[in-house]
């Protein structure tokens, strides 16, 4: 086994057992451990991007090293190290939990970052488990008790729920096949997907994921966390938790060939309900998170597309949708944190009169959410449009066509934000916003590249394609 | 299509400016904001003299697809930046450049958020004038959306009467016609085979089956249709033209909904010829009832603002009739309307900002006798007016005229009818001009300025180019056909 293609993993678990032995010290100095935060993740990001081309199994072939789980580490680490900006004021988080704040982050990281590399059943189920049960404590920290632990529970009662199905299906995989490392799966499932079994047990399976990601019907902890959540935390829940759901998705539904008739076709139905209700629900919501809440249902819809056309294209579809998700969730949660400067909740009525109390936050916001809406020339349209092209590929033109049509419908509550952001004035003038030199310049860098990798997509598709390659 | 090579890249430069000044405004502090209009102005004004260049440059005797620019894009889906002009855009480029120069013009007064404004009064003519001049179906797509969004808050924030509402319905309506395009230019990507979204190599003969293409063309046309104002999937169009400021109203108006139109000439028509002929008959009842329900309706309105947005709704009817006789006349009366109907609207609006910036209010019954307050803003309107009826010697005759005889040619009884709508529109067209502009005056309104020269030089190009076109009609035509005919000759009979 080759160390250096595990780097990402080692530096990540390093970092969160340091935070560990820090949290057992007294003394707690919350600006230095941001710093130390911000340094370990930029490394971890760093390691990533060197061991992109690496390649190899480790730990006896239970996991797998190549660039499909290269490039999910890179966007992982780098999701992390941009929650991490966002953590200089964690005002929702009392002090004396900052350094179990970070423990959990860092672990969650290692976890998901495991997730995308797993080449064996209980790496699956251990790896996502260890991510799920550290975003459960993560959502239970916020400093309002109440909130935090409904949505807590609430989160961890459905996560477990999801966790016992996502077992049983593995159970009967591996009982259909006998085999328990997913390449092996890859080479006899094709020949026995056909049978209820399997198809049932590979649909157990996928729950868990579909869990992650926030399908219908696994979905109904994401309104009610994203909510409970501290802002941060949300932002991270919205972000790289959905990367990795992504990324696990992907590798296991390749696995599985041409996924047969009913697969495609029950995936067909999450994905126009996912759509629908995500939409629908959003359209009612007036706190902004939950209203993103509702808008990643719906986006878990846009990215099942992809997945079932079960070619290629629909791979690397949804490996750029999993880059163009990264990065406009969390332009829009940069935005929202940095409104809600105190921590609280933020009602969409309560961005009145942003275009003038900070210019550049006003503006990151409306591209986020023209980008969530797939309003070209932004990344969000062509990671819509890399779906569609693929599913048409496949013949599924109504699922196209309701996509669209769902599209049209998320823009009503997007545009009702952005008339917020840019129409509504303050019932009493609001100061201007403070926001920090580095935010504004990162909020800047995200608005350009939203833009840029829309119009000019072509090295990230390519990246894309390469680590759909690998799948396969 | 014959293709020829490209020079000097006039059509990126006309895209760089319209970008170029959008950046440099974006970087001008907002309370400069002379410096904002006057760079407005003359970024405008350049892109101006370049789409005259190209429309005067374009050699006509050879014809075909010219000023070609060709940059691989997006490789693995075979999507290029590909631009180029030939007869059927060059009359839109036009257009949008003297309504962008003279909408920048018309807007000097503006005080409010200046700067922001004419950023994304210049981010949605960029989109325009990109899908008039784009020849690859993704970047049809980019530029029909990112002509769309700027105005929404165009709209909402510089707008009046009901303007949250109007500019909310013409997104939703504009993005539910998207709704339709996308599926339909993706779908057609696939079943060609090719993978290209080049239009050129798209539209050969063969490539879509007459199956392909009847299934494609309704999704494009109705697509494309809304957004042209196409009956009954206008009405997003009467309350946007109203709720829009003066600028707006006339690019919204004037130029974009001439996009529904082209759209459907440039994707619709050109790779679903079988599917044109076979919707033709419904496309023509779309259009000869869209031509009567626009006059009609119009004839009921007391709001200057809807009388001639009603009136847009009969004149792009006419366009779609047009389009609808599956003729060289009926293509070359459409594009002809276009972009008198463009000139003409744009002036009407513009005339009638005027009006309202002074008298604050633009209801015909609190009007009247304008002519005598303000002779020369009422001159321009009246102008336009004429226009809008069709009268000889200027634009918009020639338009009319040729669909008409191409639509009584093929479909006599709905020809016909439409025909006579043109009667009822020339009826409402005269008594708003005779209760604005004539009759008793309202004394609130006697001590008003007329335009001055310097608000009126907008009013003043537009009026000019209704009349050159109207009296040298074959300075348009002669370019319109060396598109128009070949086309139709290369269409299966």
């Amino acid at each position: 086994m080759n160390w250096m293609s595990f780097a990402p993993e080692l530096i990540t678990l390093t970092s969160a057992l340091w935070f560990l032995l820090l949290s057992m010290t007294a003394r707690s100095d919350p600006k230095r451990e941001h710093v130390a935060a911000l340094v370990l993740s930029a490394l971890g990001l760093a390691a990533c991007l060197a061991s992109v081309g690496a390649e190899g199994y480790c730990f006896a072939g239970a996991y797998k090293v190549d660039l499909f789980s290269q490039v999910f580490k890179v966007l992982l680490a780098a999701g992390l190290f941009l929650i991490v900006t966002l953590c200089g004021e964690l005002s929702d988080i009392e002090e004396r939990n900052r350094r179990e704040f970070y423990v959990l982050l860092f672990v969650c990281t290692l976890a998901m970052m495991l997730l995308v590399g797993a080449n064996h059943f209980l790496v699956v189920f251990i790896s996502l488990e260890l991510s799920s049960y550290s975003l459960y404590v993560l959502v239970a920290l916020r400093r309002d008790r109440g909130l935090g632990l409904e949505a807590g529970i609430k989160y961890f009662l459905v996560g477990i729920f999801a966790s016992g199905v996502m077992i049983f299906g593995l159970a009967l995989l591996y009982g259909a096949s006998g085999i328990a490392a997913l390449d092996g799966m890859a080479r006899v499932l094709p020949g026995i997907i056909h049978q209820p079994a399997v198809v049932i047990g590979l649909l157990l399976t996928l729950s868990g994921f579909f869990f992650k990601l926030a399908v219908f019907p696994f979905h109904f902890w994401a309104p009610d966390a994203y909510q409970g959540a501290a802002n941060q935390v949300s932002a991270y829940i919205a972000t790289a938790s959905k990367v990795a759901a992504i990324g696990v998705l992907v590798r296991v539904i390749a696995s599985a060939g041409d996924g047969g008739t009913y697969l495609v076709h029950v995936l067909a139905v999450l994905s126009v309900v996912s759509m629908t209700v995500g939409n629908l629900a959003a359209i009612a919501q007036q706190d902004l998170k939950r209203l993103l809440a509702y808008s990643t249902v719906a986006h878990a819809g846009y990215v099942l597309i992809g997945v079932l056309s079960m070619n290629p294209a629909g791979y690397s579809a949804a490996v750029f949708y999993a880059f163009a998700l990264l990065v406009m969730k969390f332009t829009a949660f940069l935005v929202l944190v940095e409104v809600a400067s105190d921590g609280g909740n933020l009602r969409v009525e309560e961005l009145a009169g942003l275009h003038r109390r900070s210019p550049i936050l006003a503006l990151a916001l409306m591209v986020s959410l023209f980008s969530l809406a797939g309003i070209p020339p932004t990344v969000g349209f062509t990671g819509k449009f890399l779906v569609f092209v693929a599913a048409m590929g496949e013949g599924h033109f109504t699922l196209v066509l309701i996509a669209m049509i769902n599209v049209v419908i998320s823009l009503y509550y997007y545009l009702l934000v952005i008339k917020a952001a840019y129409l509504l004035e303050p019932r009493q003038e609001l100061p201007a916003l403070r926001v920090s030199p580095p935010l504004k310049l990162l909020s800047g860098v995200l608005v350009i590249a939203m833009v840029a990798a829309g119009f000019f997509p072509n090295q990230i598709i390519r990246v894309a394609e390469s680590a759909a390659k690998a799948l396969l | 299509m014959q293709i020829a090579d490209a020079g000097f890249p006039y059509l990126s430069a006309i895209l760089v400016s319209c970008l170029a000044g959008l950046l440099l405004i974006v970087a001008i502090p907002e309370e400069r904001k002379a410096l904002i209009r006057r760079v407005s102005a003359v970024f405008s004004g350049i892109t101006l003299v370049l789409s005259v260049i190209v429309f005067c440059a374009y050699d006509k005797s050879q014809g075909g697809l010219q000023f070609v620019e060709k940059v691989m894009w997006i490789p693995s889906l075979g999507i290029q930046y590909f631009n180029a002009a030939d007869g059927f855009n060059l009359p839109n480029l036009l257009l949008t450049g003297i309504v962008f120069f003279t909408g920048v013009l018309t807007m000097w007064e503006l005080e409010t958020r200046v700067k922001e404004y004419y950023a994304l009064y210049f981010l949605l003519v960029l989109g325009v004038f990109g899908l008039f001049m784009s020849m690859d179906l993704f970047f049809i797509f980019v530029w029909y959306d990112v002509s769309l969004f700027p105005m929404y808050l165009l709209i909402a924030v510089w707008g009046h009467t009901r303007k949250e509402y109007g500019a909310m319905k013409l997104t939703l309506y504009l993005l539910a016609g998207s709704a339709l395009i996308l599926p339909a230019i993706v779908y057609l990507f696939t079943r060609s085979g090719l993978n290209t979204f080049d239009v050129v190599a798209l539209m050969q003969p063969g490539v879509f089956s007459a199956d392909v293409q009847k299934f494609a063309f309704p999704l494009l046309y109705l697509g494309f249709g809304i957004l042209a104002g196409v009956w009954p999937f206008h009405t997003w169009s009467p309350v946007g033209h109203v709720a829009a400021p003066t600028g707006v109203s006339m690019v919204h108006a004037g130029v974009l909904m001439k996009i529904g139109a082209f759209g459907i000439l440039r994707v619709g028509i050109f790779l679903c010829p079988l599917g044109w002929q076979y919707w033709a008959q419904l496309m023509a009842l779309l259009a000869a009832v869209g031509i009567i329900y626009g006059a009609l309706v119009g004839l009921r309105q007391t709001d200057l603002k809807y009388v001639i947005g009603y009136s847009s709704v009969s004149h792009m009817g006419v366009v779609g009739l047009g389009l609808s006789t599956v003729s060289v006349d009926g293509l070359n009366g459409a594009v002809f309307q276009m972009f008198s109907h463009g000139i003409m609207t744009a002036l009407l609006f513009s005339s009638v900002g005027y009006i309202y910036d002074r008298t604050h209010t633009k209801m015909i019954p609190e009007l009247g006798g304008l002519s005598r307050i303000m002779p020369v803003a009422s001159a321009y309107f009246i102008l336009a007016a004429l226009a809008g009826m069709g009268v000889p010697g200027l634009a918009n005759f020639w338009g009319e005229l040729v669909v008409f005889i191409a639509a009584v040619k093929v479909y006599p009884v709905r020809g016909i009818v439409a025909v006579l709508a043109l009667v009822v529109t020339a009826l409402f067209m005269l008594r708003v001009v005779q209760k604005t502009f004539y009759g008793p005056e309202n004394e609130r309104h006697a001590h008003l300025p007329d335009v001055s020269f310097g608000l009126g030089v907008p009013r003043m190009i537009l009026a000019f180019v209704l009349v050159l076109f109207g009296l040298y009609p074959a300075l348009m035509f002669d370019v319109i056909q060396t598109a128009s005919i070949p086309f139709m000759n290369g269409l299966p009979k």
